[in-house]
């Protein structure tokens, strides 16, 4: 097993003035699962693929435990892949499809039989070891490409979305396997995902990236509770962290956040560094989680200077919780996520109190998170 | 290279005269006898190419070869050569004489043989106005070209090892990956013309999953082709082109099909980046819009698009690309893209909205799906 490192990484294709990967710097420890998540072109894949050797490194060192693989052939840097598009062999079954890696690399029959039928066991693929991918549901062939990439027993497995084409039952359930599988074999793992979910229950640590840049990395909570950007707020999180502009301002000594339908107050220990950044008398941008507002009457009660008065456009419910689409907040429709047995109905007008210990506040201009720049 | 062809060029870096004489192993004897220093590359063997003698203010002797009792002794009379660069002709001799560049195509196999031969034969064929579109009678005898076989077209864009090692290296990868009955022609530098036998499309112990589905023989030709590049990507030299084209009897076929997986080749990466897997099948309607001049389709554009802004927008690409190639299918796209259905329809209606077109209409769907093709590979102002 080995650590994975980038240094100063980017991607520029010819006939493109634009970077595609623009000074990727990572330093993967050996044994960690990373996610790599994002957009539709932030980056992410390209970034899995000049790691794979599929693309060439326009500039920046890429390192395999000790050893500087830029120029190194895919095949002889002892990683494996499972790609979106994985494609099994068809002529060959299942057995085969697996152990045709290790017979190009020379093992003897009697190794390649342990590992192949090993694998097959781990991933309960034995019984399937005699049929061809044709012969196999989408679930199934999706385990013997896992089983193809671990029988290598290779440094590092590179993931690029290889849940994306299961319907949703299977993606959580081989979500699962997936991770397990990867803390059993002890392996470093690079996962490329556009599923934040994905991202935020299989990574430990994830790294988000937008237009080739990399905006955070941090494990799983530290991204959700303590987000660099409006990015990185927007992006993690489902409902998406909700946003207010409004603008600071200092009465009898508390500074209050005032927006269209909004004038509450923030607490000391927030109001202490935006005086100390000179925010005061500034817009800025509000950010809260769905979550952190509340309908709860000992919230209420217990935070007068935080409450919002909205009306529900439509409460959906779905079960074990509720969510509240709410006019009156600010320009843009908020969500609230709320207790499902909650009375609140469609059209309901409501009270609601803003937690103001978990907001964030972010620059207007720069966009970054005031409390964690 | 002969001894003599370095001779000029050695005379010109180190601005001296330089002569290149016979002397006897006795002669050479004596001189080393009078010399002021001498050095040797290989310390177990006294007359090494590379031994040099200096002598103070006179000049410096390397042995650049020997034929039993006769030295070939290159003589330098510039005494201020430093001892580096004696250093350096010394080990440059010793290198050149022992370890003379391999002749080419010394030790190929037959298979390589004939595959050159094939080669040279098809490459005439390609670059000439009126080519033979069958094979001449000393290349097919006693082949298996008499039969219908796979054609698939490979082109890498690394360039790691020499094209030797590469048919070498090549050739046992697919034997072991396809078949035994692989035929491999090496092309232009980096591409590869691969013959596989039918026997990969024949899979009767096989019992799909989906019993409704039946597969065609272009989805099982896709499906190979599919394997064969995740093979070639994976254990071999890393991303690649692929074309594969509908059997054939390479005889009669192969200078039409050669030209036919080219242009597949060429067409995909124009009008698809991103994709290595081309399928002729596939590439119809680019194979048309290919042949209209640029001025044309810029002309078709400009007065086609009302907002030409929105097909630059990755999302609606993406949105359009995807609705495409779902045959037209609201739910599949909106599964697919991750989005819900109404986010879709959404978009589909502000494209309408803006462009004055509803690709939910077969008639603008097709307008569409021109435009966006001409939109890749058109320069516009």
């Amino acid at each position: 097993m080995a650590g994975v490192r980038l240094e100063g990484i980017y991607k520029k294709y010819p006939g493109s003035d634009k970077a595609s990967v623009t000074d990727v710097n990572l330093d993967i420890k050996d044994k960690e699962f990373l996610v790599l998540v994002g957009p539709s072109g932030c980056g992410k894949s390209t970034t899995l693929r000049m790691i794979a050797g599929l693309e060439e490194i326009s500039e920046g060192k890429l390192f395999i435990g000790d050893r500087l693989v830029n120029d190194v052939a895919p095949k002889d840097r002892d990683i494996a892949m499972v790609f979106q598009s994985y494609a099994l062999y068809p002529h060959m079954n299942v057995y085969q499809n697996m152990a045709f890696g290790l017979k190009l690399r020379k093992f003897k029959k009697a190794d390649i039989d342990k590992r192949v039928r090993e694998a097959a066991k781990i991933l309960d693929i034995e019984h399937l070891l005699d049929r061809k991918p044709k012969a196999l549901s989408g679930g199934q062939r999706q385990r013997v490409a896992l089983g193809r990439a671990i029988v290598r027993e290779p440094q590092v497995f590179l993931m690029d979305e290889p849940l994306s084409n299961l319907d949703a039952k299977l993606r959580g359930q081989m979500r699962a396997e997936i991770s397990k599988l990867t803390k059993r074999l002890e392996t470093t793992t690079i996962y490329v995902t556009h599923d934040q979910i994905e991202a935020m229950t299989m990574g430990d640590r994830i790294v988000v990236m937008k237009d080739g840049f990399i905006q955070q990395t941090a494990s799983p909570e530290e991204l959700y509770n303590h987000p660099v950007n409006i990015f990185v707020a927007g992006f993690i999180g489902a409902p998406s962290m909700n946003f207010v502009t409004g603008s600071l301002s200092e009465q009898g000594g508390a500074v209050k956040f005032k927006a269209s339908g909004v004038d509450v107050v923030v607490p000391e220990g927030k109001a202490a560094t935006l005086r100390s950044k000179g925010y005061i008398g500034k817009e800025v941008i509000l950010g809260i989680r769905p979550e952190d507002i509340h309908e709860e009457p000992v919230f209420l009660e217990a935070s007068p200077g935080t409450i919002v008065n909205a009306n529900v456009e439509v409460a959906e419910n779905l079960g074990h919780e509720m969510y509240l689409y709410l006019n009156g907040i600010g320009n843009d429709t908020v969500i609230a996520r709320v207790d499902g047995r909650s009375a609140i109905r469609d059209g309901a007008s409501v009270k609601l109190a803003l937690d103001m210990n978990k907001v964030h506040l972010f620059d207007k201009e720069s966009e970054l998170n005031i409390f964690e720049s | 290279m002969s001894k003599t062809d370095w001779l000029m060029p050695l005379q010109h870096i180190l601005n001296s005269p330089i002569q290149l004489k016979t002397r006897t192993v006795q002669e050479w004897e004596t001189f080393v006898q009078e010399a002021d220093a001498k050095w040797q590359p290989d310390k177990s063997e006294a007359l090494a190419p590379g031994t040099r003698i200096e002598k103070a203010e006179s000049s410096t002797w390397f042995i650049a070869g020997r034929q039993k009792q006769e030295l070939s002794v290159l003589e330098i009379a510039d005494t201020s050569l430093t001892t580096k660069e004696k250093d350096l002709i010394s080990w440059t001799l010793y290198m050149t004489v022992r370890n003379p560049p391999a002749k080419p195509n010394a030790n190929i196999s037959d298979s390589e043989r004939f595959a050159e031969r094939l080669s040279e034969w098809l490459q005439q064929q390609l670059d000439s106005d009126e080519p033979a579109y069958s094979l001449p009678d000393h290349l097919t005898v006693g082949s298996r070209l008499y039969y219908d076989m796979i054609p698939f077209l490979l082109i890498t864009e690394q360039t790691t090892t020499t094209k030797a090692a590469a048919y070498t290296e090549l050739e046992k990868l697919l034997k072991s990956f396809l078949s035994e009955d692989i035929l491999l022609i090496p092309l232009k530098s980096q591409e590869w013309l691969i013959w596989g036998p039918m026997a990969l499309l024949r899979d009767e112990d096989a019992e799909p999953y989906d019993a409704t589905e039946e597969e065609s023989m272009e989805d099982s030709l896709a499906s190979i082709t599919s394997g064969l590049h995740e093979m070639l990507a994976s254990e071999w030299l890393g991303e690649c082109h692929l074309a594969v084209g509908l059997p054939v009897t390479p005889s009669k076929g192969m200078v039409e099909v050669t030209m036919l997986l080219r242009e597949t080749i060429n067409l995909g990466r124009k009008f698809h980046v991103g994709t290595n897997i081309h399928l002729p099948w596939m590439l119809q309607l680019e194979r048309l819009l290919n042949t209209i001049p640029e001025s044309y389709r810029a002309k078709y554009l400009e007065q086609s698009l009302k907002r030409a802004d929105l097909f630059v927008e990755p999302e609606m690409l993406a949105t359009l690309e995807t609705f495409f190639s779902l045959d037209c299918n609201v739910s599949e796209t909106a599964k697919r893209l991750y989005i819900h259905r109404n986010t879709l329809l959404y978009r589909l209606d502000k494209l309408k909205q803006e462009t004055g077109l509803d690709v939910r209409q077969f008639r603008d769907a097709v307008l569409v799906k021109i435009i966006l093709l001409l939109y890749k590979v058109t320069k516009r102002n």
